[in-house]
This record gives structure tokens, sequence and C-alpha cells, in this order.
């Protein structure tokens, strides 16, 4: 203790700072600061001022990393943003070129026969980032409805979503008040010192969360550095880009890369073309910067993202593989790699992907769960069900517990236990009383039992919870059609086609039935 | 062995129709690999989480608040 104590303090927060200990760091820099408080009064000396300049810079910096995300992995689109958007271009795009519709009928790409869709009408994919929430829902009621792929609802408008909930806990865990009083900062007197403002911005824009302050900012201080640095015009787009002026936005980032070529500027300049509903144009957006940062793994990624949200399966795993080949730890490919093996009828080699994972020390929930499967198809009977026990130990919420006990609701049913699968579905929906696959497959197994009327409920409960999937339409069709009720099991038939249009079964049902009616 | 073979003898119809009806049956839906979260997710929900619990325990503070006012 002897030592801390005669240390330097500012020379100690720094080096806290730099070891990423932040609460240290500003508590340090608060004591520091409450001595000889910066801004209030002139200082005694000049040395003084600077010192107490850069410990308030510093505070700015640690109370920012505490809260720091990733603004190119970011993206939530509220309700508003998405049913009322202003720059779409067609009400109904050609397929492929838009990520609304993505193209269904290409080849190779996974039927829901054999991997279940989102509700946006895509394949699951094996890797959450914020951006998957993005695919569009056409009605008002399903934008409504609760997204499956993530635990919270979908914000009303981006502006009330994540962003407001961050910023109002930045200023929870300071019961004194803010640390910089925005209102009372004079802007004109940072932006000209460049040192002080670049924190400051990052200060306001991630901690604050007040876009338009730190909007007003990076003007003053682009127009203070007279437009020659690129750093700022990245921030100003990335302030247009939250304040949804997505074409400002471009043009800021078109501005700077002509500037100054880097990574980051490409990642969001096809971030606001993915928003905009561009995807070929976010991919050449992509390519472009593969030109000049060959192989770069944050570019290929984001190639086979838009490609895996387009559908188009093979060349996304072909992309993701180059990534692998660069960075042979990246969790988000090998973990769509090995969802893509397991939904293509290879259990085996995603097995061994997920086996990947877990000797890089991932080890949740999600991992055990996906182990367990895998072990169950690949027939490795002894693996699978300590996998799924040890994925409901690790639980962290309802909606994982209910998936896991679908998930060993289906493991009961491969191996010809149906009381136990019985029991699973029922807690599965003891969770998550919104599963709608656990309804159907519990429909399912009371039909198997005879109870007609209890199936038939179930049914129609998972198909108003989950109307996107063919499953409970299909199965409505074709119990009523056994019990002669004709004309709802056409309607349902028809539900089910617009699910899943390939569906041979179905169309057969409707084949028989248009037959039936015509002969009426 | 051999006498056993002598008595089940196989049949193999070498003639004649084989029939058989597609029935439609139920479908159940697939199991569901769960995707993976990124960190950065993983951070955003950390921190919606503290940032609730901190609501949280300011609330239940402040609803201790009043009666110790009143006893003053």
């Amino acid at each position: 203790m002897e030592v801390t104590v005669s240390m330097d303090p500012l020379f100690l927060a720094w080096s806290s700072c730099r070891r990423r200990r932040f609460q240290r760091c500003a508590d340090i820099c608060s004591t520091l600061l409450a001595e000889s408080p910066y801004d209030q009064e002139p200082a005694a000396t000049a040395t003084a001022a600077h010192v107490s300049e850069a410990v308030w810079s510093l505070k700015t910096r640690a109370l920012t990393e505490m809260v720091y995300i990733d603004e190119v992995e970011v993206e939530q689109e509220g309700i508003a943003d998405m049913m009322l958007d202003e720059s779409s271009i067609a009400q109904v795009a050609r397929p492929g070129t838009s990520l609304r519709r993505p193209a269904t009928s290409q080849a190779g790409a996974p039927t829901p026969a054999v991997r279940p869709m989102t509700q946006s009408g895509r394949p699951i994919t094996g890797f959450v980032r914020p951006s998957t929430l993005s695919g569009r829902p056409e009605t008002m009621e399903q934008a409504i409805r609760t997204p499956r792929t993530a635990s919270t609802a979908r914000p009303v408008s981006s502006a009330s979503g994540r962003f407001v909930r961050l910023g109002t806990a930045s200023m929870l865990t300071h019961p004194d008040g803010p640390f910089i009083n925005l209102s009372r900062l004079n802007l004109a007197k940072y932006a000209k010192r460049p040192n002080l403002c670049k924190t400051l911005f990052e200060y306001i824009f991630h901690h604050e969360n007040d876009v338009k302050t730190a909007l007003d900012l990076a003007a003053l201080a682009t127009e203070h550095a007279q437009f020659k640095d690129w750093w700022w015009k990245v921030q100003l787009g990335k302030c247009y880009y939250r304040l949804g002026l997505l074409r400002e936005a471009e043009k800021q980032f078109r501005s700077a890369l002509a500037q100054q070529e880097f990574v980051d500027t490409h990642l969001y300049l096809a971030k606001v073309y993915q928003r905009l509903d561009q995807p070929i144009t976010a991919l050449t957006v992509f390519k472009q910067g593969l030109d000049h940062f060959p192989a770069e793994v944050t570019l290929l990624t984001g190639i086979a993202r838009i490609l895996e949200e387009m559908n188009n399966m093979s060349s996304a795993t072909e992309y993701y593989r180059e990534v692998l080949k660069q960075d042979n730890t990246h969790v988000e490919a090998i973990a769509c790699i090995g969802s893509t093996h397991f939904y293509t009828d290879q259990p085996e080699i995603a097995l061994r992907f997920y086996r990947r994972l877990l000797q890089m020390g991932v080890f949740n929930c999600q991992l055990y769960n996906n182990l367990g499967l895998c072990c169950f198809y690949a027939q490795q009977y002894d693996m699978s069900l300590s996998c799924l026990e040890r994925a409901l130990a690790l639980v962290s919420g309802d909606e994982e517990q209910a998936d896991v006990w679908y998930n060993l609701g289906h493991v009961a049913v491969g191996i010809g236990d149906l009381t136990l699968a019985y029991q699973c579905f029922k807690l599965s929906l003891a969770f998550n009383n919104n599963h709608g696959e656990a309804y159907n497959n519990l429909a399912v197994l009371e039909l198997r039992k005879g109870h007609i009327e209890q199936a038939k409920a179930f049914l129609q409960t998972a198909a108003s919870l989950s109307p996107h999937m063919y499953e409970p339409h299909y199965n409505y069709a074709t119990l009523s059609d056994k019990v002669g009720d004709l004309q709802s099991s056409f309607t349902a038939a028809q539900k089910s086609e617009d699910a899943f249009p390939e569906h041979v079964d179905t169309q057969q049902i409707l084949r028989s039935l248009r037959q039936h009616f015509s002969s009426l | 062995m051999p006498e056993v073979k002598s008595m089940f003898r196989e049949v193999l119809p070498k003639q004649g129709q084989l029939s058989m009806e597609d029935v439609p049956t139920m479908v159940l839906c697939k199991p569901k690999l769960l995707p993976l979260k990124s960190v950065t997710l993983e951070k955003l929900e950390k921190m919606q989480k503290d940032a609730q619990e901190i609501i949280r325990q300011q609330e239940l503070a402040l609803k201790e608040q009043p009666p110790s006012e009143k006893a003053e």
C-alpha cells in the first residue's frame, strides 16, 4: 500500500485505465478533480491547468470505456422505423435484391422442412448478432410480437430502444448527477482543442447517448479541422446514422473514405446500405474494402452475413470458411458453419465444429444444447443427455430453458419415450408460453393418444403464435381432412402453402380437396 | 441349422401388384439449434441487466425512506 500512496495519482489512474480497471481509474480521477476542479476557476499555474485537463480527459475516457460497445455491431430497428420506412424504393422488391424478400428458391437454400425458420421467414442462424433481428415483418401485428431470436421485445422506435436505456443506466450510477453537464458545455471552445474534444465526443456519444449534442460538437470540430480530418467525418456519419439520416451518413462515410481508406469506415458504410435495404450495394462496398485490405476478417464476415440473410447458404459458408482460414478462432464462423452442417444432415461434422468451440473456451447453455443435439443425431447417445443436462444447468433465462426442454423433447421422441417427450414439451410451455413449436409437437403427441379435440386446440394455438411455420397449418389441414371438415382443411392447407410453397404433402392435400370441391 | 432351413421356406411372389398407400402423417417441428450470442450482444444484455438491478435497488431504497422520514 505504501507504494500506491507515494505513486503519482495521475500516473496510477492512467495505468489502471490501461489495465482496463475503469472504475478505479474514474474514482482516482474524481478525487483528483475534487481537489482541483477543471474548468471552474482559473488555475494557479499553467502546469496545474494542464494536469487537471489531463485528469478530466482521462475520466471521460474511462467512463466511456465502461459502457463502450462496438458501434459496427449494434443495430436495432424499432417498429416505427420498420413499418414507416421512407427509404424503400419499391414495395415489392425483385427477389435477390432485398433483405426483406430473400430469394427462396435458390439451389442449396434450406427449406423449412429441415431447418426451422424465424419469424421473418429466414432460416435460423448459428449466431445471433444484434442485426439478425432486422428481418422485416409484413404486418404491424407481426412486428409487435416478440422476436424469437432475442430475449428483448422490439422497441417502438430505435430511439426508444437500447440506446436510451443505456443512457439512463449511465446516469443512474452517479447519484450526484452527471459528470459533465452537457447543456452547460461550451462546445465551440472544446471544438478548437483537438486533443480534448475527441474523448469528449466519445463520452457524449457512448456514455451520455446525446446524439444531437455529439453531432453539434462533431460539426464544429470538423469545421475547425477544415474538413480535412477523416475521423470527424466518420463520427458525423455515426451521428447521422443514429438519427436515421441515412443518406447524410452515407455522404460523410464516402467523404471519409476518399480521404483515408479504413476498414471501419467500409463497415459503417455497408451498415448504412443494409439499413437502406440495399444488400447488393453493401456487398459491393465490402468487396471494394477487400481490394484495399485483402482477406480482412471483418469484411469477409460482413459478406457472409449478408449472403446468409439473403438465404444463399452455400456462398455464405464459403465466405465463413475463408474467414476461418484467416482466423481459426472466429466463433461466429464456426457456429454458422456448424449449424449449416447440422441442418444439411451432417451432424457428425457439426459436432466437430461445436467441439472446437468448446475447446476454445466457449462455455454456455447454447453451446451445450447444440452439442447435445449433434451428439444425439450423430448416434452418440451417451454424451447427448449429459450435454443437455449441462445446458439446463447453465441456463440464464426462461426462454432458453424452454428451448432446451423443447430439444430434450425431441431426444425423447427419438428414443420412443413418448411420456417423457410429452412432459418435456409441457415443461417447455411452462417456461415460455409462446413456444409455438412445442404446441405443435404436443398436438402431434395428443393425436397419437387419440385426443382429437385437444390436438386441434394445440394446433390452433401454435398456428396463431407462429404463423410463419408451416407445420401447424399442415397438421391442422390433415387432421380436419381426416375428420371430414374439408373447408377448414382447405384454409389451413392454403396457409401452409403460403409458409412453404414447395411442400409436396400440402400440395397433395390441396389437389385432392380441389377435386372434392369441383365434383360437388 | 439345415433342418430349420427346410422347415421355413422363403416366399417371394413373382407376379401380382404391390400397392402402397401414402398416408399423410403429422409433422413435428424440427429440433432447434440455439444460436450463440456475440460478445457485443452479451455485453449489452449484461449492461441492461445491471441497470435494471440498480433501478430496482433505488426503488427499494425509495420505498424504505418515507417511513423513516415520518418517524423523524
